[in-house]
């Protein structure tokens, strides 16, 4: 066990590494520097740009830069916003709760649909029922989340008035209220999700039991729903475990576009206005926060993974 | 008993096999379901071609005396907030849905494709390092990827384009990679190596051909998903300026006025849904056309007309001694338009300790008949004559429940690749367990004792540690003693050994033949042996049955069947057995649906 958790998080660290450069060297590749973002197009003179440079430090070397920036990001310093002026540490973290909330319950909301349906249609494969399932999940497939959010808005907030047009409350606030607001985001955010994870548990599942030590298991006599619960499920779960994997960093790239759609005040909005401002700090911060994030949830999902499944281990 | 699998053996001239595209396209144009999807599409191409001819307005024409208005008559899906004409606006949002999306989809596949043939052409270092790279790439957000390529390019067309063709790139290289991977162990690329063509020449002229099928179904979901992305990116406003009519644009606007003008978020909504299911539906059109030749659908057939198609002949006398005994048995495939009879056998029983084998090539129908004996047809195959009887016990047509009975006691079975036997995610100790329980009522500590005494018992060395070992851990020889013990585990009066023994090396195949024999003396148990190899039957079966396609030619015992061989396919199997290299090919009946 600790040695699969060794193994897999030695391989994260060049994942980090390499993603922090990516993520780094966007400030030398955005056009107009940061100084004129900084100045404004009004007091943009070549004197007062190079001022703001030297106090930025980008005259010194690149990778000294780089190697600065890392060592503030992991003493959670990630400079300033050009725009606010506030610390970009304390505006993410002020927003994090919000984007968390929404991926978590989104996340839980397309693992048991997509589970449910998928164990259904694996479970009577070449049936009516599966071929129901398999009609739905691509039509799921094939919805932007963003449209079902805006339609669930529109039936559930403005037609029928079952929830509030805000809906937004953090859990610390009122966990109860909170769970009533993430209702119909999670629903929106977790529905295309679901029929990629219902597609995998079918095809997972219908597999494990075609396979033979099904056979060999029912032919010795273990009843069939032993068989089906016990073995069938668990080796199905291996490819459903990676799949789900897969969907978090999904979930939050679409959490980016679902947070501007039910207004809920998250890191998606933060870097949107960054994107727009060319705020780099709060852009650059934004990012390495939600990839390390998704790197960190895919090491416990590839831990998981290896825990589920013997072959995956170190030997 | 009537001759129904005919060999036919059609004249194969090149006029008569059109090439693969034209099948493909010819099956393509058989499923409705894609046909529709094409329709739509060309629908949407027509639109995006002919935008200035069919918009009844310019797009850009802003309107202050009729602003968010629903539908009417003049303007048919409504207008947005500058009074301009939605319907047009979507007319010209095709153009940037199939530019973009066909747009950034060329840019990933030029990125995608040349990276994953490298990948898994070279193999080694470069794929290991490579895959690494994709592996860190694709894991990061994909809307990240965009805000970042935007943030540095500025909006615009291109930008998109680029962002969206970079998310994909790495999906693309992947499979490719994946692909060319299977690719590389073929003849032909080997034999393009040998007559000297350049890797770049292989990889492009050789290996890409013949990964187009997947790439255009990969390509095909990937153009709509690029659809989807580039609505989300007009719709937060960092897409297209609004001055460019695009569906996310207008879903964009349709949201900030939504309590006003709700109409507005359907026409673009379902103008992206709809391309987007499009593409999808072409995409599995196309891979089901691409692939029916391997996969042919498994219908389930209904087991009362399975059972008024075959004729009920009169049943024959059981016989007392018998384990197994077989009378007439027709097993046929339902296919779905036609049905043949794969196994057509007369008589057959396998006495108490006697080990009866059936020998015959592959595709012969002799799995498809250990699989009647288990009650474990395929659901597209059904016994449509004849009986079954097992320890007297008339099981041809018995439901689950009855032959559920019967596993717990009377029947077990081995199979023949041992590692696919056993679950690989369980230990061995708990599939022992498991099945012990099944049997009798015993604790968890009693079945554990048990099973490792079961275990010592068929030769596995060290059982009660190695009862907490994995599939994995096993050699091949030992990963089939231990589905022997799991077989054992409910003492069976029959063991069926489907090739039980073909997977292994020649060594261990004679030691686990020699562990059956002395179980079926230890036991008492009848054994019927599944095999295609005339050594086996001669080495431990006292009788044997001959069958070919389908239908059993002799039945005898051993020493006959050797000395004195009756039929001539007999004689040929012998013959081909002293002279290894000989196959009989000529002779293998054309039953390809076969499942063995």
């Amino acid at each position: 066990m600790l040695k699969l958790i060794a193994s897999r998080v030695t391989l994260v660290i060049p994942q980090l590494l390499i993603v922090s450069a990516l993520i780094f060297l966007m400030t030398y590749l955005i056009p107009g520097s940061a100084a004129s973002a900084i100045l404004g197009d009004a007091r943009s003179t070549p004197d007062e740009i190079a001022r703001i440079e030297r106090l930025l430090g980008l005259d010194k070397p690149i990778w000294q830069n780089f190697l600065s920036w890392i060592g503030g990001a992991l003493q959670g310093d990630l400079g300033t916003s050009y725009v606010s002026g506030r610390p970009v540490s304390d505006a993410l973290m002020e927003r994090l709760p919000a984007t968390l909330s929404l991926v978590g319950c989104g996340f839980v909301v397309a693992v048991v649909i997509g589970v449910t349906l998928g164990l259904i249609a694996g479970l009577r494969a070449g049936r009516p029922v599966d071929r129901t399932v398999t009609g739905v999940t691509s039509f799921l497939q094939a919805l932007p989340e963003f449209w079902v959010g805006l339609i669930l808005i529109l039936v559930f907030v403005l037609a029928l008035g079952w929830f509030p047009v805000l809906g937004y409350v953090p859990f610390a606030q009122d966990p109860a209220r909170w769970l009533y607001g993430m209702v119909l985001p999670s629903l929106a955010l977790g529905a295309g999700a679901s029929a990629l994870i219902a597609r995998q548990t079918r095809t997972a599942l219908s597999e494990a039991l075609a396979s033979r030590y099904v056979d060999t298991l029912t032919a010795a006599g273990l009843s069939p729903v032993r068989v089906v619960m016990k073995y069938a499920l668990k080796n199905a779960m291996v490819p459903v475990l990676a799949a789900a994997g897969l969907t978090i960093g999904i979930l939050f790239g679409t959490s980016l576009v679902m947070e501007r759609v039910f207004s809920i005040p998250g890191v998606g909005t933060l870097l949107l206005g960054s994107v727009l401002n060319k705020d780099i700090p709060v852009m650059q911060g934004g990012a390495i926060l939600l990839c390390v994030i998704v790197i960190i949830v895919n090491l416990v999902v590839d831990i998981l993974y290896g825990v589920l499944n013997p072959k995956a281990r170190p030997q | 008993m009537s001759d129904t699998v005919t060999i036919r053996t059609r004249p194969r001239g090149p006029e008569q096999l059109p090439s693969p595209t034209a099948r493909t396209v010819k099956r393509l144009l058989r499923q409705p379901i894609t046909m529709i999807a094409v329709l739509w599409l060309l629908v949407v191409l027509v639109c995006a071609v002919t935008a200035p001819l069919l918009a009844p307005f310019d797009p850009n024409d802003n309107d202050f005396t009729a602003v968010l208005q629903g539908p009417s008559a003049e303007h048919l899906l409504g207008t947005d907030e500058n009074g301009r004409d939605v319907l047009s606006r979507i007319i010209f949002g095709a153009r940037i849905a199939l530019l973009v999306g066909v747009g950034s989809v060329i840019i990933a596949a030029l990125i995608g494709i040349p990276l994953g043939l490298l990948l898994g052409f070279r193999g080694g270092w470069y794929d290991r390092i490579g895959t690494r790279f994709i592996d860190i790439f694709d894991a990061l957000p994909g809307m990240l990827v965009a805000f970042a390529v935007i943030a540095i390019l500025g909006r615009g067309m291109l930008p998109i384009m680029l962002a969206i063709g970079l998310i994909f790139c790495m999906n693309i290289a992947r499979m490719t990679r994946a692909v060319t991977l299977a690719e590389r162990g073929k003849i032909y690329v080997d034999a393009g190596r040998v007559s000297g063509l350049r890797e770049v020449s292989l990889l492009f002229r050789q290996v890409l051909p013949n990964i187009t099928g997947p790439l255009i179904v990969q390509g095909a979901i990937l153009v709509g998903s690029a659809i989807t992305i580039e609505a989300a990116l007009s719709f937060l406003s960092i897409g297209l300026e609004s001055t460019t009519p695009s569906w996310g644009g207008l879903l964009g606007v349709a949201v900030t006025k939504m309590a006003v003008q709700p109409f507005m978020i359907f026409p673009p909504g379902i103008a992206i849904v709809l391309t987007v299911l499009a593409f999808n539906m072409l995409a599995d059109g196309v891979s089901q056309a691409l692939g029916s030749q391997r996969r042919r659908r498994l219908r389930r057939t209904d087991r009362a007309a399975a059972r008024a198609a075959g004729a009920v002949g009169a049943a024959a006398a059981p016989d007392a001694d018998a384990v197994l005994q077989v009378d007439d048995l027709t097993v046929t495939l339902f296919s779905e338009d036609k049905r043949v009879p794969l196994v057509t056998l007369d008589h057959l029983t396998v006495g108490r300790g006697e080990v009866v084998g059936v020998i015959g090539e592959s595709g012969s129908g002799k799995s498809t008949f250990a699989r009647a004996v288990l009650g474990l047809l395929a659901p597209n195959l059904h016994i449509t004559g004849g009986t079954i009887r097992i320890d007297g016990k008339d099981m041809t047509h018995a439901p689950p429940s009855q032959w559920r009975k019967l596993r717990g006691g009377t029947i077990a079975a081995v199979f023949q690749d041992p590692m696919a036997s056993l679950s690989p995610v369980h230990t061995v100790g708990a599939q022992l367990v498991d099945t012990l329980r099944a049997h009798r009522r015993l604790s968890r500590r009693a079945a554990r004792v048990e099973a490792a005494a079961l275990l010592e018992r068929v030769g596995v060395r060290g059982a009660a540690k190695r009862l907490d070992e994995y599939p994995h851990q096993f050699s091949g020889g030992m990963a089939q003693r231990v589905a022997i013990a799991i077989a054992l585990a409910s003492e069976p009066a029959l063991l069926v050994a489907d090739e039980a023994t073909s997977a292994l090396d020649v060594t261990t195949q004679a030691q686990v033949l020699d562990l059956l024999l002395d179980l079926r003396d230890e036991y008492g148990m009848g054994i019927l042996l599944i095999t295609h190899d005339m050594g086996v039957v001669a080495e431990v079966c006292d009788r044997a049955a001959v069958v070919y396609s389908g239908s059993l030619v002799e039945l005898t015992d051993v020493k006959s069947l050797f000395d004195a061989p009756q039929d001539p396919y007999t004689v040929e199997l012998l013959a081909a057995r002293e002279r290894r290299p000989r196959t009989i090919e000529a002779r293998v009946p054309a039953s390809e649906e076969v499942t063995s």
